[in-house]
């Protein structure tokens, strides 16, 4: 593994809550990279940091010691506003749920991060994404109107629009039923096969990490193993 | 139950304190407003009276009083002293060279005695013919001091010039007792304002005996009152004007309070709505129904009640302010709280706040104790039908009252109708708000999508999210600023008329001569000194006197005006809507009474024995009144009421230095005649409007209470928003924009609203029609541009709220 081929990557990241007695050490010296075509699933059960790293490498949160990087920009020194225009230009994200702005329709959701940045929309992209996500007919609606599982794909879509160096899924199958979740995570999966997209997912599921070409697993916010999946796909 | 309601309160400070600002202001302006009248009426009843009087004598209009009167009742029993009061015409000259017009002058002269009358607040009294006392607030007006020379006026119109020798303050006995400007020595003021008293005061202990002999003495038809009786007469008077200042005042209160409903109720909406689940917990451990209201009506009786207390205090110290800058004529004034003031505040705080909290607590109720269980815990959505319904009734009864009253002919009942039609429009808006807000907002919305950036296409679709709320806070707004732009309306469109009727019948080059003291009438002697003027061309003087007249065998009463023949068409220039101008061949009648008494061009007049024919028909005028009769035809009575002498052809220097020696004489051009007209009115507007601002700033702190609350429902909204690009200044942008449209949609509501009240309003008062108002541009365009200046001060701490969200928190909110 080289650096270039990283999307991702984090070194000596360490994060810590609190102060004293309250003190908690959520990432404690992680060194990681997650590799571009690649998606990658973060396990780990509740309070591993699993969370917290992938805040951390997708300039959410902020890091107190350590490094991340994004491509070539490294996040730790950036200020508000660089950070923003970061994830806006350079990163997706899929949330586990109340991933949509209730006032806009799917369509001006998907492409709301290219409005924010006042860029086209390349339309030829837009429909294989649209396409992909089975989303046609229902551009128009607004999320009250779309099932859970509609509602998660509009967000895939919205985290691919801009074709990001990567996309960070966190529990993205956390709200959804067994048959939305197959259909979510088979997305995802296609995402990465079919338009090279880098996916870094994190999830305590074992079927959602069953999807992914490696898995990194972490506890008491270290990494305690990093391996290559089965890709199950299935 | 109190205590959990109570609890929830202290830990959220920032939620419910832009209601206790509607609430404070809401309550203290009540509160001032009762202070102000209250020290009013004790300032003018009781500081500024006298209590030294045993008794006083005034005269029947036929019998004077004299010298021969006073030492009678000087004689009687009882009486220790007896001073005769002479009252006549005095005015002092101010330092332009002419007579202000603050006083009444009639009654601007008396005689100098040691009562206590006067006060003197330095110097001494005259004690010669060459000296006077001048009363404080006409000294200052005329810059003068003790030791200065004053120019002063009586009824001939003569200045005299002597030396000031006191100031003093004056106080008053009895209802009608007017402040004199100056005051004379005895044998001064006796040479000066005549010899008849215009009452006897008798000093002495015993009141009753006194009043009793002098009544006694003097036989019927002469008045006597106690001086506990004229106490009583002047409390009584200062109290009635202390209650019209009070009622008005409390107009303007009113307004205030319900443009602060508007803000309490939607505040309690929005806490209500955000405390769903807090409520559902409650019934599904055994809260009962009732018990929910009344949680929610006792929080909303401990803020009214913290509001009032705020308010309270505010407004004694607002009430003591006011009584401090309003000017007042050299009286000590008094300031005095009575315990109906806080009672008042108290009750209109707890009492408004409770009811505009009522439909809330009554929601709150109605939350299903499952709701407790679900994720995301919502208040059902009220339907808009009965709240259209009855907007649409109550537009269509005030449109049909408006329309029923439209026409030229009105009486007061068609008036009263009218106006009431306006009113119920008005309210039929505030309850068509909602729907005018989707109305108005959607196909704004639909441009934004298609041609604005997301930012802006976020804030107005998130202002129609929930138009009940929109239409709130915009219906606060839009209460203040329709009564500004319906009085706004008003004033342009009696000014315009004013304006219009003016400058149809003066020509632009017109001079006009008139008493230095607004509409006083002049002397008739003025007319041939204009005359005499170099280079006058044509002189009119329309001198009015009420007198009857005969048209086909039937008696009527009309203004009659005398005018010189040969000014119509030069110094004059009415509108002749048939007929002639020519009063050598008859007289002219005006269209609006020859229609009312039926009279037509043709007929004959017969007025004080002399018979004309009708030559012609004027139209609305402000200058010619009733029927207009050449002068030489039927000279006028040296009496009759001479208001202004109309003059073309003479230059502006050559009159005013004609009338350099006369400082109770005035020359203005045409502008200024205007002015006299129209600046009492824009007096009154300028005063209406900083009354009704109350009214617009607390429904800015609604649009602040609106947005803040908005911004912290959408709290894992804007982190989404953050998450996928918004940068800080993007989010604050979107929370102004929203505010911005709120703002302006109350603003066009209220500019709206308030031109088509004013249309009717002016309809009401001069009977134009209604479409024939002038829109006060000024006004409207403040009042837009203000509402968007509004928008983005009230969304400055929201936006900044807004932008602060932590993006971890928003979006780990399940």
């Amino acid at each position: 593994m080289t650096i270039s081929n990283a999307a991702v990557r984090a070194a000596s990241l360490t994060k810590v809550y609190g102060e004293g007695d309250a003190r908690v050490v959520a990432l404690d010296g992680v060194d990681v990279s997650f590799r571009r075509g690649e998606l990658t699933a973060i396990m780990g059960p509740s309070g591993s940091g699993k969370s917290t790293l992938m805040h951390c490498v997708a300039g959410l949160d902020r890091a107190t010691s350590g490094q991340a990087w994004v491509g070539d920009v490294e996040l730790t020194g950036l200020a508000d506003d660089a950070l923003t225009m970061l994830r806006r230009d350079r990163i997706g994200f899929v949330f586990q749920a109340f991933n949509l702005l209730p006032t806009l329709n799917a369509w001006e959701n998907i492409t709301l991060p290219l409005d924010l940045a006042g860029k086209r929309v390349d339309r030829a992209f837009a429909d294989v994404v649209i396409d992909a996500v089975g989303l046609r007919d229902r551009l128009g609606h607004r999320p009250s109107q779309l099932s859970g599982g509609q509602q998660q794909r509009v967000a895939c879509a919205r985290a691919l629009i801009s074709k990001p160096d990567v996309v960070f899924a966190d529990e993205p199958t956390g709200a959804l039923d067994s048959h939305s979740s197959a259909e979510l995570l088979g997305f995802l999966r296609r995402s990465v096969v079919e338009l090279g997209q880098t996916v870094v997912m994190v999830t305590h599921d074992p079927t959602a990490a069953s999807y992914a070409d490696r898995v990194v697993h972490l506890a008491d916010g270290r990494i305690v193993s990093e391996q290559l999946a089965t890709v199950g796909g299935a | 139950m109190l205590r959990a309601i109570l609890r929830d309160m202290r830990a959220h400070p920032g939620r419910i304190s832009m209601t206790l600002v509607a609430i404070v202001l809401g309550v203290a302006f009540v509160v001032a407003t009762w202070v102000v009248s209250d020290s009013a009426a004790e300032t003018v009843g009781n500081a500024n009276s006298r209590t030294d009087l045993a008794a006083r004598v005034s005269s029947p209009r036929d019998t004077e009083l004299t010298a021969a009167e006073r030492d009678r009742l000087a004689a009687l029993p009882g009486v220790q002293r007896a001073i005769g009061v002479l009252i006549g015409h005095s005015s002092v000259v101010q330092a332009d060279g002419k007579l202000g017009d603050t006083y009444w002058p009639g009654e601007g002269g008396t005689n100098w005695d040691s009562s206590a009358r006067f006060t003197l607040a330095s110097g001494r009294g005259p004690e010669s013919g060459g000296e006077v006392a001048l009363e404080q607030e006409a000294a200052a007006d005329a810059g003068l001091t003790v030791g200065s020379s004053a120019k002063v006026l009586n009824a001939d119109g003569e200045p005299t010039t002597m030396t000031v020798v006191g100031i003093f303050s004056y106080r008053k006995a009895g209802a009608s007792e007017v402040s004199p400007a100056v005051a004379y020595d005895p044998a001064t003021a006796a040479a000066r304002l005549g010899s008849a008293f215009a009452w006897i005061d008798l000093y002495g202990t015993d009141q009753t005996q006194i009043a009793s002999a002098a009544s006694g003495a003097l036989g019927s038809g002469f008045d006597v009152r106690t001086g506990a009786e004229l106490a009583v007469q002047r409390q009584q008077q200062a109290d009635e004007e202390a209650q019209l200042v009070r009622n008005f005042l409390l107009a303007f209160a009113g307004v205030a309070l319900l443009a602060g409903m508007f803000v309490i109720a939607n505040t309690f909406t929005m806490l209500v709505a955000q405390r769903t689940r807090h409520f559902a917990l409650l019934r599904a451990v055994g809260a009962r129904r009732r018990q929910v209201r009344r949680a929610v009506l006792a929080e909303a009786a401990v803020l009214g009640l913290v509001g009032a207390t705020i308010g309270v205090a505010l407004g004694i110290g607002l009430g003591w302010l006011t009584m401090e800058i309003i000017p007042t004529t050299g009286e000590a004034v008094v300031f005095a709280v009575s315990p109906m003031a806080p009672l008042v505040g108290y009750l209109v705080g707890v009492l408004v706040t409770v009811v505009a909290a009522y439909g809330s607590a009554r929601r709150g109720a109605a939350v299903a104790p499952v709701a407790a269980l679900g994720t995301d815990a919502a208040l059902p959505k009220r339907s808009l039908v009965i709240r259209t319904v009855a907007g649409c009734v109550a537009m269509s009864a005030g449109v049909v009252a408006v329309v029923a009253t439209s026409g030229p002919a009105l009486t007061d009942a068609k008036r009263a109708v009218g106006m009431a039609g306006a009113l119920t429009g008005w309210l039929a808006v505030i309850l068509l708000a909602p729907l005018l807000a989707s109305a108005v907002l959607i196909p704004l919305s639909r441009l934004v999508s298609r041609r604005g950036s997301a930012v802006s296409r976020l804030a107005v679709r998130n202002a129609i999210r929930d138009p009940r709320r929109t239409a709130a806070t915009a219906s606060a707004l839009m209460i203040g600023l329709a009564l500004v732009t319906a009085f706004a309306t008003v004033g342009a469109s009696l000014t315009s008329y004013i304006t219009g009727a003016i400058e149809t019948d003066v020509p632009a080059d017109t001079l006009i001569v008139q008493s230095a003291q607004g509409f006083s009438s002049i002397s008739p002697t003025l007319v041939e000194k204009v005359r005499a003027v170099s280079g006058v061309d044509s002189v009119a003087s329309p001198t009015e006197s009420f007198a009857e007249f005969t048209h086909q065998g039937r008696e009527y009463h009309n203004t009659i005006t005398a005018l010189e023949a040969d000014s119509l068409g030069r110094a004059l220039t009415p509108v002749i809507e048939a007929g002639r101008a020519d009063l050598t061949q008859g007289v002219l009648v005006s269209s609006a009474d020859a229609k009312e008494q039926g009279i037509s061009l043709g007929d004959t007049l017969t007025i004080n024995g002399v018979t004309a024919p009708v030559v012609g028909l004027y139209g609305e005028s402000e200058i010619l009144h009733g029927i207009v009769v050449n002068k030489t035809l039927l000279p006028p009575d040296p009496k009759s009421y001479l208001g202004a002498v109309y003059v073309s052809g003479a230059s502006r220097s050559a009159l005013d230095a004609a009338f350099a020696d006369r400082p109770d004489i005035v020359v203005l051009d045409r502008a200024g005649l205007l002015a006299e007209y129209t600046e009492p009115l824009d007096l009154a507007l300028g005063i209406i409007y900083a009354l009704l601002a109350a009214a617009v700033i607390i429904a800015v702190f609604g649009v602040v209470n609106t947005l803040a609350l908005s911004v912290l429902e959408r709290t894992r909204e804007i982190g989404v928003f953050r998450a996928v690009g918004a940068t800080r200044s993007l989010v604050r942008r979107s929370v102004r924009r929203e505010s911005v449209v709120i703002a302006t949609y109350g603003g066009l509501l209220g500019v709206g609203v308030g031109i088509l009240l004013g249309g009717v309003m002016q309809h009401v008062i001069i009977g134009t029609p209604i479409f024939d108002l002038t829109i006060p541009k000024i006004v409207v365009a403040g009042a837009l541009g203000g509402m968007i200046v509004v928008g983005v001060l009230a969304a400055l701490w929201p936006a900044r709220r807004a932008a602060r969200t932590d993006i971890l928190a928003a979006i780990a909110t399940a």
